[in-house]
């Protein structure tokens, strides 16, 4: 059981005067939990989710994002892990070292990026996760001896990285065919390039199937349910619901539609105003704001202030 | 402007070579002209912008890279068919001197720049293909080792009616330590010089492959005409060398013919890439497509020209070229000037160049699956040469691009 603690973060744009946009968020997600992450335009949600994953263009100027971890959460680890294994502070890491401890986020709006195939970009996305892994987790002598051939990969990624054990291509194969059934998702797609010339539905599956391969501790997902139909709305559903029950993932997803919270039933509801979590609740938090806006959230928020 | 001269160059110097060769006389005539062309002949325009003089060609010391009697080079050629004609020039005289002879310096003209006019006076090397009526070959492999301090090379392809032929060509430089031991240490010149003519309804696909050592200067023209129906594909990559001037062109002189001109090249360290692609559309009905794409990292330097000139009378042309450059340091520079010029108003076109860096939310978003930010700008790097080696229908060519694009990024 993993669990996502944000204390009081501080973020900015990353440039000269840039706009200071979280002032201060508190947050805790659990895995096997799912919250809903509301709030107006411009309050700081997706600003949120990418300074989880460490997006290059903002600042952090004050908190912490921590990760803490348990046995079930580190069962794929050989080395002998100390108490500092099981604790982690993301603002540290790299993106890649923290998707690669199990941070997931789908973004609202996914690069399109031509010329890497689906299967080739997932197949380097699970072993590159398997490697980040072995060398965050092992032990501190071994890792000077090992840093020296960290360098580039091994195979071009163009043919797909070399069968060396971590994920066969037949086991892979696999558990592809299984979560794109799942997300009632063509086979054709993992011949395309990695979203190029995806529709806006298409591009919102395809982070849920990531997030399916991946196997998260948390996912975060920006707006998954934006521009999508009601069938594949379903479909996207489903899939996140399955990252719940069937991985125990934890899911923060942000949204602007309870439409969605009907097929994603949401444990928990969060609203976000001008950079804070101003305001927590079950289910029923939600379809207060459909129904009544934000409007009351801030004269609350005022009050208390 | 006059280019210096060479003092090792002389009349006498290129009867030599024609003498070892056993050449005929129109060729050594050719050669002699050529050398005497020298006197007048300019360097190949270079793209200019204010306050620079992209390719300095002027700076090339010829009198200490030009060599003419001491080149040397190991040349490989196979052939996969023998109904096509794959000869070093020396061998195929006797037997199909009628036709060097008819179709030598008939589509490049050896006095069209002081560079061809040196190579055509100097060559030692190169091929001469032949493929008669009706043969269809796929696999002519010409792979060229340089060994010497300059080397000029000379290809002539002649592809008769309905014939088809690929020919894959590379160039590498040979082992240093060998080419030590001729003697053989400093900067050096190789000079390709490549005309192809395709006959009414025939297919020619033409690949070079340039890897030569960083110590070289290399000046490459390819040139190709098309009679009626006939298609030439070129495929142009540039990976070696220290300087690279690169021209392919082609002229489309017969109605319906079609040309693909594309290019790649990766420059590292302080390597500098002149790339130019042109054709002339000079008949109806034809259609030409250029596409190129090139990556520059530390402070490589290159600049493109692409030229697209639509003649009077080349009505119901389709012409489309486009060209882009990857930079990965910002230190590395790079000059695109796609040109369009339209004579003719029956014309469907589109020209485009873009010089741009590793998209830095593309890279986020693989970093944030996991892959390392050195793997992720390689992934993105390799992803972007894909849309031109999809347009390489030759896979062994694809596979060689691949293998050198993969090296360069470790």
């Amino acid at each position: 059981m993993a669990t996502l603690e944000i204390n009081d973060l501080h973020a900015r744009v990353a440039e000269e005067d840039g706009e200071r946009i979280l002032r201060g968020v508190d947050l805790t997600v659990e895995s096997g939990d799912i919250h809903a992450l509301m709030g107006p335009n411009g309050s700081g949600k997706s600003t949120l989710a990418k300074v989880i994953a460490g997006h290059p263009a903002y600042e952090v100027t004050g908190g912490e994002v921590l990760l803490h971890l348990d046995e079930e959460d580190v069962a794929d680890i050989d080395a002998e892990l100390d108490d500092e294994d099981y604790h982690w502070e993301l603002l540290e890491l790299e993106p890649n070292e923290r998707a690669a401890l199990g941070i997931f986020l789908g973004f609202q709006y996914p690069a399109e990026i031509e010329g890497v195939t689906m299967t080739n970009f997932l197949r380097q996305a699970l072993n590159a996760k398997a490697d980040e892994r072995e060398e965050l987790f092992e032990d501190e002598d071994e890792e000077s001896a090992e840093a020296d051939d960290d360098e580039g990969y091994e195979t071009s990624p163009m043919e797909g990285p070399a069968d060396d054990g971590e994920i066969g291509v037949a086991e892979f194969q696999e558990i592809l065919s299984e979560k794109m059934e799942l997300l009632d998702m063509d086979e054709k797609f993992m011949q395309r390039y990695l979203n190029a010339g995806f529709s806006g539905g298409e591009k919102k599956q395809n982070e849920v199937l990531q997030a399916a391969m991946l196997e998260p501790a948390v996912a975060v997902l920006d707006e998954i349910d934006s521009g999508l139909d009601i069938d594949r709305l379903q479909d996207v559903s489903k899939g996140i619901n399955a990252l719940r029950d069937e991985q125990g993932t934890g899911v923060l997803q942000i949204t602007h539609y309870q439409r969605i919270l009907d097929y994603v039933e949401p444990d928990h509801v969060h609203v976000m105003l001008d950079g804070e979590v101003v305001k927590s609740g079950g289910a029923e938090l939600a379809e207060k704001l459909e129904d009544k806006g934000y409007d009351w959230v801030r004269e609350d928020a005022f009050e208390t202030a | 402007m006059s280019t210096q001269a060479i003092e090792s160059l002389s009349e006498d110097t290129v009867r030599r070579i024609a003498d070892e060769r056993d050449e005929p006389e129109w060729l050594l005539e050719t050669r002699l002209n050529a050398l005497s062309a020298l006197e007048t002949a300019e360097l190949p325009d270079v793209i200019q912008t204010p306050g620079r003089r992209w390719t300095d060609l002027e700076a090339l010391d010829f009198e200490s890279l030009v060599d003419p009697l001491n080149q040397s080079d190991a040349t490989e050629r196979t052939v996969g068919d023998d109904e096509v004609v794959v000869l070093p020039f020396t061998e195929a005289f006797d037997e199909y001197g009628d036709v060097i002879e008819a179709n030598f310096g008939s589509v490049l003209d050896p006095e069209h720049n002081y560079l061809t006019a040196l190579s055509v006076a100097l060559f030692t090397t190169g091929t001469f293909v032949y493929v008669p009526e009706g043969v269809d070959v796929e696999d002519v492999t010409v792979r060229a080792e340089m060994n010497s301090r300059s080397l000029f090379s000379q290809t002539l392809v002649v592809a008769e009616e309905s014939s088809s032929v690929t020919i894959l060509e590379s160039i590498e430089s040979g082992d240093s330590e060998a080419a030590a031991s001729e003697g053989v240490d400093g900067d050096r010149y190789f000079s390709n010089l490549v005309e192809i003519a395709a006959g009414e309804n025939a297919n020619v696909q033409f690949g070079s492959l340039q890897n030569l050592d960083d110590d070289s200067y290399t000046y490459s023209l390819k040139r190709g005409v098309t009679d009626t129906y006939a298609t030439l594909d070129w495929i142009e990559s540039n990976f070696g060398s220290k300087l690279t001037r690169s021209d392919v062109e082609t002229e489309l002189n017969g109605d319906g013919s079609e040309s693909q001109i594309v290019g790649t090249f990766f420059g590292t360290e302080d390597q500098h890439f002149d790339i130019n692609a042109r054709v002339w559309h000079q008949a109806e009905h034809t259609t030409a497509d250029l596409v190129t794409r090139g990556v520059l990292d530390d402070v490589a330097r290159s600049v493109y020209e692409g030229v697209q000139d639509v003649g009077n009378d080349a009505w119901n042309t389709s012409s489309y070229q486009r060209e882009n450059t990857l930079m990965l340091s910002d230190d590395a520079e790079a000059d695109a000037s796609p040109k369009l010029i339209i004579h003719n108003h029956d014309t469907e076109a589109s020209h485009s160049a873009t010089v741009g860096q590793v998209d830095a939310e593309d890279l986020f978003y693989l970093e944030s699956r996991s892959i390392d930010s050195h793997t992720a700008r390689n992934m993105l790097v390799e992803g972007f040469f894909v849309p031109v080696l999809e347009e390489i229908a030759v896979d062994e060519f694809r596979d060689d691009v691949e293998e050198l694009v993969f090296e360069r990024l470790q």
